[in-house]
């Protein structure tokens, strides 16, 4: 009898020691093997992703034999639930996707390798320009390898523009003409876009102006004068009032919906967002489509190339070597890029962006071409945003709709803001 | 000796039995319940190890937080909204389904259907897609020749709909009721028609009395799980708690220090104050239940 209890109770104890011993490694689709190397590969995004990715992957494992990789992948919401735990308990993927708006949190947690070592020998990057490569380095180290670039630019229906009483987009606008435009087609009775994301295209006209909306160390806000708040916000607004964009309330009814999109409905001319959005917008929209660049004046200097994602190595990776020359893969086989065709922004390589060229359906031409023709007039990006800005975001948007629900003045909230956000930046400095 | 030998045998048996229950209730919900009290005294960023900076955290969130005090006020008006309605609803399901009708067996099935699937993010999404811009029920309003309302686009318009979708989902509420409903004996009814009592006296003065155990019960498990409500909030403002945080439950505010922002000490300190709240709530509830809650056991009394 005491023998089978003490059986049933070390049965017990097993079990729960065996789950707990899963639990540690679940979620990573495990591919076996004790020989060579384990690289473990993360990402976020969509199907079609994880489907050419994996490709990718067989590719790679298929020239280098002995090489296993894990994978782990997830929609871009729970990637970051799960990375943050992996990162508190030292676990790290070796290679991990990393977005603009997170690397610095991670580069300056101490979580990321150093790539300067292993660019030029392990990541060849003769063919890859300057500014762009500039992209991933966060405190004068270089943190990220960007795997795409985009380029944020007008996406409209020509059509629709030409029904709006308008021929064409002029080149070189200014803010002036585009409200000019914009009021035109309200008469018309067409909106003319469905407003600007507030910390992206606040951040541009801030570049624009030689400023920026964090300053370089990520200690506080980039720009001093409020009056450019103001100014920015204050002509979103009006915009709004008029009726050349559509309510705060239908925009947030309709926000992340592209069905419902006025462009798609045909009461709509355009839509800012980034060049890699284009793609998908154009499916949904089903009419062809154009890019314009941004408003000036002074374009040049508010537009940037703009890192899709990085690649990264965990500086607690045990094979940074074999990271380096997947990412090297990545960013410079011709084959794989094929396969890639530019979702996760327009290449690096100056030689693979050539290869894939033909490789791609029309409307990711144009995506290419407007990359191309943006490049070489745009300036260095700004630093990733700091630690907190997600907060800083979350903060920014909330004050901007209770601008263009009429709520608040543009000049009242503008102090508040920079209280708010200089804040939470102190709160988050080490 | 013997015998003793033997009560240790059998208390062994009996440990090894719960012991998976005793060890899961340790290591998944006592130790990180002091981890997590230990915590609301950090600031913390799952990045780096955790600084003790005392009663900051509630220092912060009490003086310093406005959008805090907002989820506050969102979530109180959520929940003593909803479940009034809630329960109300439930009780006039429970009472027409409790008159005889050979359908009545299915009836109730089809009835408590949304509480089985109803805090799912399934259910979300689908609510997502009735109410929006074409959805059904702005088609249903066209219909009757009223202007199309922009469901998700005002603060009001929003947790109106988070409360709706709360109503709906009255199944276990209405269950319960039911079996309520059941345990009243008939011979009460008799005796008031034959008094010439109308239906609203009888439902006042037999039926609300005697089920007011189980509103109590109701009432208690509704409220505590309002207070927790997060998937429709999170799930139909996309996250963010819009607009104007007009959805921003406690729950999803707590949510987003946490894992959005990475304020895990906040978060901490937020969970156990929301803890402490809901504990005096339903101490007061209890309190309050003497003066309206009628146990017959107690003998006729009041």
């Amino acid at each position: 009898m005491r023998k089978k209890t003490a059986l049933l109770f070390m049965v017990t104890i097993l079990l729960f020691i065996t789950a707990c011993g899963n639990s540690g490694s679940g979620g990573s689709n495990a591919s076996g093997g004790t020989d060579g190397k384990t690289l473990r590969i993360a990402w976020w995004g969509s199907d079609t992703r994880h489907e050419y990715t994996q490709k990718i992957i067989d590719m790679y494992k298929e020239q280098n034999p002995g090489v296993n990789i894990d994978i782990e992948y997830a929609s871009f919401d729970d990637y970051w639930k799960k990375l943050a735990p992996q990162a508190a308990a030292n676990q790290l993927p070796d290679i991990m996707q990393m977005d603009v708006s997170y690397i610095s949190q991670y580069a300056k947690n101490g979580q990321l390798e150093d790539l300067t070592p292993y660019l030029g020998s392990k990541i060849k990057v003769d063919d890859v320009t300057e500014n762009v490569l500039k992209t991933g380095v966060i405190g004068g180290v270089q943190y990220g390898m960007p795997t795409g670039v985009n380029v944020l630019g007008f996406q409209y229906d020509p059509a629709i523009l030409k029904k709006a009483g308008i021929n064409e987009i002029p080149d070189n606008w200014t803010w002036d003409q585009y409200k000019e435009i914009a009021l035109k087609a309200k008469d018309k009775g067409i909106y003319f876009d469905s407003s600007m994301a507030a910390d992206i295209f606040f951040n541009y006209f801030l570049r624009t102006k030689g400023q920026s909306l964090y300053n370089a160390e990520g200690t506080a806000l980039g720009y001093e004068d409020d009056a450019l708040f103001t100014e920015f916000f204050g002509m979103l607004a009006e915009l709004i009032k008029e009726g050349a964009v559509p309510s705060q309330e239908k925009l947030n009814q309709t926000k992340g919906i592209l069905e419902e999109s006025d462009i798609v409905k045909g009461t709509g001319i355009g839509i800012w967002q980034w060049s890699n959005q284009f793609v998908a917008l154009q499916r949904v929209v089903n009419r062809p489509m154009e890019l314009a660049p941004m408003v000036g004046p002074d374009m040049e200097k508010g537009i940037y190339m703009q890192p899709s994602m990085y690649w990264a190595v965990a500086k607690s990776s045990q094979s940074k070597d074999e990271a380096a020359k997947f990412i090297d893969f990545w960013i410079n086989n011709q084959d794989a890029n094929k396969l890639i065709k530019g979702e996760r922004g327009v290449p690096i390589s100056a030689a693979v962006k050539k290869a894939v060229a033909p490789e791609l359906s029309e409307t990711e031409k144009q995506v290419f071409d407007f990359v191309a023709k943006m490049e070489p007039i745009s300036s260095p990006m700004s630093p990733p945003p700091p630690v907190g800005s997600a907060e800083i975001i979350a903060a920014l948007t909330d004050y901007v709709e209770q601008i263009n629900f009429g709520q608040a003045t543009a000049a009242e909230v503008a102090p508040k803001f920079r209280a708010d956000a200089n804040a939470i930046l102190s709160n988050n400095q080490p | 000796m013997a015998i003793r030998n033997e009560s240790l045998k059998t208390n062994l048996t009996g440990y090894a039995f719960i012991s998976p229950f005793i060890i899961g209730f340790l290591a998944f919900t006592l130790i990180p319940m002091f981890i997590s009290l230990y915590l609301s005294f950090t600031s913390y960023n799952l990045f780096t190890s955790p600084r003790w900076i005392g009663l900051g955290n509630f220092e912060k969130m009490f003086t310093n937080d406005p959008k805090y005090w907002n989820s506050v006020r969102v979530t109180i008006y959520y929940v003593f909204v909803g479940v009034p309605l809630r329960l109300a609803f439930a009780l006039f399901v429970a009472m027409v389904l409790n008159t005889a009708s050979r359908m009545v067996g299915t009836y109730r099935t089809i009835y408590y259907l949304p509480s089985i699937i109803g805090g799912s993010v399934a259910v979300s999404i689908m609510w997502r897609n009735i109410f929006s811009e074409q959805g059904i029920v702005n088609h249903f309003l066209m219909a009757f020749g009223a202007a199309p309302v922009n469901w998700f686009g005002n603060a009001t318009a929003a947790l109106g709909m988070l409360i709706t979708l709360s109503v709906w989902q009255f199944g276990s509420s209405m269950l319960i009721f039911l079996a309520g409903l059941k345990n009243i004996s008939p011979e009460m009814y008799e005796a008031a028609s034959v008094d010439g009592a109308s239906p609203v006296r009888k439902f006042l003065n037999i039926t609300l009395p005697l089920l007011s155990p189980v509103i109590l019960f109701n009432l208690i498990m509704q409220t505590i799980s309002a207070f927790m409500t997060f998937v429709p909030a999170y799930v139909i403002s996309k996250g963010e708690g819009g607009p104007l945080d007009g959805t921003m439950l406690y729950s999803l505010y707590l949510f987003r220090q946490a894992f959005m922002f990475n304020n895990m000490g906040y978060a901490a300190a937020m969970a156990w104050v929301m803890l402490i709240f809901i504990g005096i709530l339903t101490f007061v509830l209890f309190k309050t239940s003497k003066m309206w809650v009628f146990y017959e056991s107690e003998g006729g009394g009041r």
